[in-house]
């Protein structure tokens, strides 16, 4: 029997405050219609444990700046200890799918972290990802993230990877909260067309949903061929949520999984506690484990009128052709303190919403036609007034981007011996395995 | 009441092939017997095995306490009073999803997750189903068990109340009486305890006159499947399946000696069936689901134990040199002039136990071995026989310690203070448990003991057996209810809408009034901390859920003397 696996956990002694949105109730009334329906006695529903998620992992995936120690990272790490657990028995073949029902969520958590953002520390699925690929080899990873808000922590962790598809469905950006995830956004000059952001009008509505992602998400996740699919499961698409509008039912998000037919589903966001999250997790569940969820109704009405079908086609179609004249283009420059060699350059501020300030990052990739490229990250936030800096070092590097990587993080801890220039500096050697962090003071940690 | 230091009580033990009966003064075994169980004639295995410790008439024994396999029987056999179902689903998952080893009928209502209605009961669509029933049988049992009614009884109550004005004669039970989510689990457990009622209280009333008869006055009990005991009276019948496995481990807190560590397993090796269980810091492990039995899931408070179906007495072949412990037995063992080779033999034959002719043994393992029958390939297969043995009690033991590791775990606290690692000793107890204890020992790894009553432990736990007791409170403040998970009672909250001091005095309130009921000290409580929830409405608090249990725990008196 094919055995789909749940990871149950609601976190239900923290929050971030006892009226936020991400409170201990939030997945109180979701236990209770699970429970109550007898789930867990399906057979083929198997429920798995969390663990904490190794700082290894962690730090595979995210520079946690200036230190994992100086974060409170205790409920996000459990939370990405779930995904990783359900991930290792998928990967071990003892599950078909599974679907990590977890708080905190995650996908606004970037590369770099210097606190909560959109509720988020700690990305559950890129450190489910990166986990995947280092200790099991995947190579091709699909991510499909259908929060009605942009992913932009996955996005910008991916950014500059070529074997990681990332395509978020949200509501407009100009609507709603990060305000980013336009359709020309398209992932960095090694990874070109690899990020594929769907940004839907408020009141798009199942039909909508179902069309983009039938017409567009599907055939390019066809032709891709990922060895592994994780959806990032938000639920603030539901008509009833409080922060958004896209006015998509429960009975629509079981057609959205079984359309997507995730390996693994992780939740993200909703926080209509009571008239959403009971009902869409258990038709995500039963579409997951191939049960009808037909059945599956929430008692509220829409409060939303739907955009027509004919309108939307439209959208998608000008949309379509929006992303389809996009170019490639990047700014080339040769960097002192970079061993002197060229890098492309970006530079973007990242607004932590939770506790208000700022991080500024400078951003270089080492082009390459080989790989995914060298990272480096260069970001500094206002109330500490050290630099701090990723270096990554992608899986599947080539060798001159395995050297140049090394080279990098070698000549900046050296140099910051003497100069005291940079606080934290952490090697993130994807491709070797070897995560390690040079801190002022202290030296190297190896993970 | 606190218990006197001088007491007479009765433990008796109906097993599938023996019924042990033992008599405490105090915690001395004062008497001891065993009788063949009669499994057509469970009543009647109870007074033999009663009369046979010969007490006088009129003894003043003060307590008499029974773990009997009738209702697991009745439930295994199929032997149930024709019940209806009838389900007041409203939306979600479809019931059919789910195996249902009985039909069942659904009625239109529906309540929400907090016990809101979401729509009404059809009064018509009741009053036809109750017309119907009454054409089958006008005094038809009819289990009404509705989605979320162990949040809110108001559906169940109504659809009873439009049946017995319609078909007064109808004999209803109601499915929120059986606590916590599940409406699958509540719906069975609800079912069963109607359908097994009749026999129940067939074997209830025979066993009080009989006893009466012979002139004790002493309150009779059963053993639950949750180690607890109550008095005849107040039982549901369906709480007392397993009752035998609940005796083993209470037998092993009562018999294994006062340096035996707080957490190990206990394997209770039978004739023909092995029951093991945890005991953890000295209280047997539950199971966080209840009890399954027969193709029944139910809410039924159980032990979490394991059996496999193989014992002392169990039949073995050698098919393709492998050996195969079968299970069934076929009679006694080879040794003591059975017709067929056991365990029993093979310890017999190698001289680890002292029963039976070491002779008849070596017949019996000779018919296995046409080829070679010299000693050393007798000893060899008496040595394969023990090591299957042994190798399948360990690789059970090591799935009954997952599931315990396994146990799901929502909050953070648990998470980062997780369970000890398992691996725990063994007692080892039963009539066989001699002649493994060498072959356990090694084969598993761990520390093994066995008990100098092997064979009464069953007996004394049941004796022993200390009633205990739950109760799981769920409120809600902001819907105005509280609820008992266990005793299914629901009430109007007109306390605060953040209540804290007030919870205590609730708990206080129900756990005194439970106590005084059974005897107990009205403060002998493990408290569990409350979780408790905010509610909020848009941006503000305005009341909490609030859930937690007190709980007095399943043990013994004492141990007895050795
Ligand atoms: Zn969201
Ligand atoms: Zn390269």
């Amino acid at each position: 029997m094919k055995k789909t696996a749940l990871m149950f956990f609601p976190a239900f002694d923290w929050s971030l405050g006892s009226t936020h949105p991400e409170r201990e109730e939030r997945l109180l009334y979701t236990q209770e219609q699970l429970f109550e329906e007898g789930v867990m006695d399906l057979p083929q529903i198997v429920q798995l444990n969390p663990i904490v998620a190794p700082l290894k992992a962690v730090c595979r995936t995210q520079a946690i700046f200036p230190s994992s120690e100086e974060q409170d990272l205790e409920a996000h790490r459990i939370a990405a200890g779930s995904a990783l657990v359900m991930g290792d028995a998928w990967a071990r073949q003892e599950i078909h799918n599974g679907f990590a029902l977890v708080r905190p969520p995650g996908h606004h958590a970037g590369a770099v972290v210097w606190g909560n953002r959109g509720f988020c520390t700690l990305n559950n699925e890129a450190i489910l990802i990166n986990h995947l690929r280092s200790q099991y080899g995947y190579r091709k990873i699909a991510v499909v993230d259908t929060d009605v808000h942009h992913g932009d922590g996955t996005q910008n962790i991916f950014w500059h990877d070529p074997n990681v598809l990332f395509i978020s469905l949200h509501q407009d950006g100009r609507t709603l909260y990060p305000g980013s995830g336009f359709v020309d956004e398209l992932g960095g000059v090694n990874a070109w067309g690899q990020t594929l952001n769907i940004p839907m009008p408020p009141g798009t509505g199942d039909d909508g949903y179902l069309y983009m992602l039938e017409h567009w998400v599907l055939p390019k996740l066809q032709e891709f061929q990922p060895d592994v699919v994780i959806n990032s499961a938000g639920q603030d698409n539901h008509y009833s949520d409080p922060l958004a509008r896209m006015n998509v039912s429960a009975r629509g998000y079981g057609q959205i999984t079984e359309l997507v037919r995730p390996d693994i589903a992780v939740l993200e966001g909703g926080y209509s506690i009571e008239t959403a999250l009971p009902y869409v997790n258990l038709a995500i569940l039963l579409a997951l484990a191939g049960e009808d969820y037909s059945q599956v109704q929430e008692p509220s009405n829409r409060r939303h009128t739907d955009v027509s079908l004919k309108d939307f086609k439209q959208y998608y179609q000008d949309l379509r052709a929006k992303q389809e004249s996009q170019r490639v283009t990047w700014d080339k420059e040769r960097v002192k303190h970079l061993l002197n060699q060229e890098w492309a350059h970006e530079d973007y501020s990242v607004y932590y919403d939770t506790e208000g300030f700022q991080e500024t990052r400078q951003e270089y990739v080492r082009p390459c036609a080989y790989c995914g490229g060298t990272v480096v990250i260069m970001s500094k936030v206002r109330l500490h007034s050290d630099v701090c800096v990723l270096v990554r070092i992608p899986f599947l590097a080539c060798e001159t981007c395995r050297r140049t990587g090394l080279d990098v993080w070698q000549s900046l801890s050296e140099r910051s011996q003497e100069s005291h220039r940079y606080g934290s500096i952490l090697l993130q050697n994807q491709a070797d395995d070897d995560i390690r962090l040079w801190k002022r003071y202290e030296g190297v940690t190896k993970f | 009441m606190i218990h006197r230091m001088t007491s007479l009580r009765i433990g008796i033990d109906v097993g599938g092939t023996f019924t042990d009966a033992v008599l405490l003064d105090c915690l001395n075994v004062a008497a001891e017997q065993k009788v063949p169980t009669r499994s057509d004639a469970l009543l009647e295995t109870v007074l033999t095995a009663l009369d046979a410790l010969r007490l006088p008439r009129d003894a003043a024994i003060d307590q008499i306490t029974v773990s009997t396999t009738l209702i697991t029987n009745a439930i295994l056999q199929k032997r149930l009073t024709p019940t209806e179902l009838l389900l007041i689903p409203g939306y979600g998952m479809r019931l059919d999803a789910l195996a249902w080893p009985v039909p069942y009928r659904a009625l239109q209502g529906q309540l929400d997750f907090r016990g809101r209605e979401i729509a009404a009961v059809e009064t018509t669509e009741v009053q036809e189903e109750a017309r119907r029933l009454s054409l089958i049988n006008p005094c038809s049992s009819v289990a009404i068990v509705g989605k979320f009614s162990h949040r809110n009884n108001a559906q169940e109550l109504g659809v009873e109340q439009i049946l017995k004005k319609t078909a007064p004669q109808l004999r209803t039970t109601l499915g929120h009486r059986w606590g916590g989510a599940n409406i699958y689990r509540r719906a069975l457990t609800a079912y069963l305890n109607l359908a097994c009622q009749d026999e129940f209280a067939a074997f209830a009333d025979g066993l009080r006159q009989a006893v009466r008869q012979r002139g004790f006055t002493a309150p009779l009990q059963i053993l639950k499947a949750d180690g607890g005991v109550l008095p005849l009276e107040d039982i549901r019948a369906v709480d007392t399946v397993y009752s035998g496995p609940a005796a083993s481990m209470l037998g092993a807190l009562a018999d294994s000696g006062e340096d035996m560590p707080d957490s190990y397993v206990v394997i209770d090796v039978g004739g023909t069936s092995t029951d093991m269980g945890l005991i953890l810091d000295r209280v047997p492990m539950w199971s966080a689901k209840g009890a399954k039995i027969g193709g029944f899931s139910t809410q039924i408070r159980a032990m979490a134990v394991r059996s496999l179906a193989m014992g002392g007495d169990s039949v073995v072949q050698v098919e393709d040199g492998q050996v195969r412990i079968q299970p069934y037995r076929a009679g006694l063992p080879c040794c003591r002039g059975g017709p067929e080779l056991t365990p029993t033999d093979a310890m017999c034959y190698l001289g680890i136990v002292a029963i039976g002719d070491q002779n008849k043994a070596a017949e019996g393992l000779a018919r296995q071995c046409p080829v070679d029958q010299t000693p050393e390939s007798l000893s060899a297969l008496a040595q394969e026989i023990l090591n299957v043995m042994s190798q399948k009690i360990t690789d059970a033991v090591m799935d009954l310690e997952r599931e315990w590791r396994d146990e799901p775990t929502y909050k953070i606290w648990q998470v980062l203070h997780p369970q000890q690692q398992g691996n725990f000793p063994i007692w080892l107890s039963g009539g066989p448990a001699p002649g493994l204890l060498r072959d356990l020992t090694r084969q598993s790894g761990r520390a093994v003991r066995s008990g100098t009553r092997s064979g009464l432990a069953n007996a004394i736990g049941a004796a022993l057996a200390r009633p205990a007791f739950s109760r799981t409170l769920h409120l809600d403040t902001v819907v105005g209810r509280y609820r008992i998970a266990e005793t299914g009672e629901q009430g109007v909250w007109q306390g605060s809408p953040r209540p804290h001091k007030e919870i205590t005095r609730l708990m206080e309130e129900i756990m005194t009034r439970e106590s005084e009921r059974r005897g107990l000290a009205p403060d002998d409580w493990q408290k569990e901390v409350f979780d408790f929830f905010p509610v909020v409405d848009g941006y503000s608090a305005v009341g909490q859920v609030v859930r937690g249990s007190w709980h007095v725990p399943a043990g013994i008196m004492g141990r007895v003397n050795q």
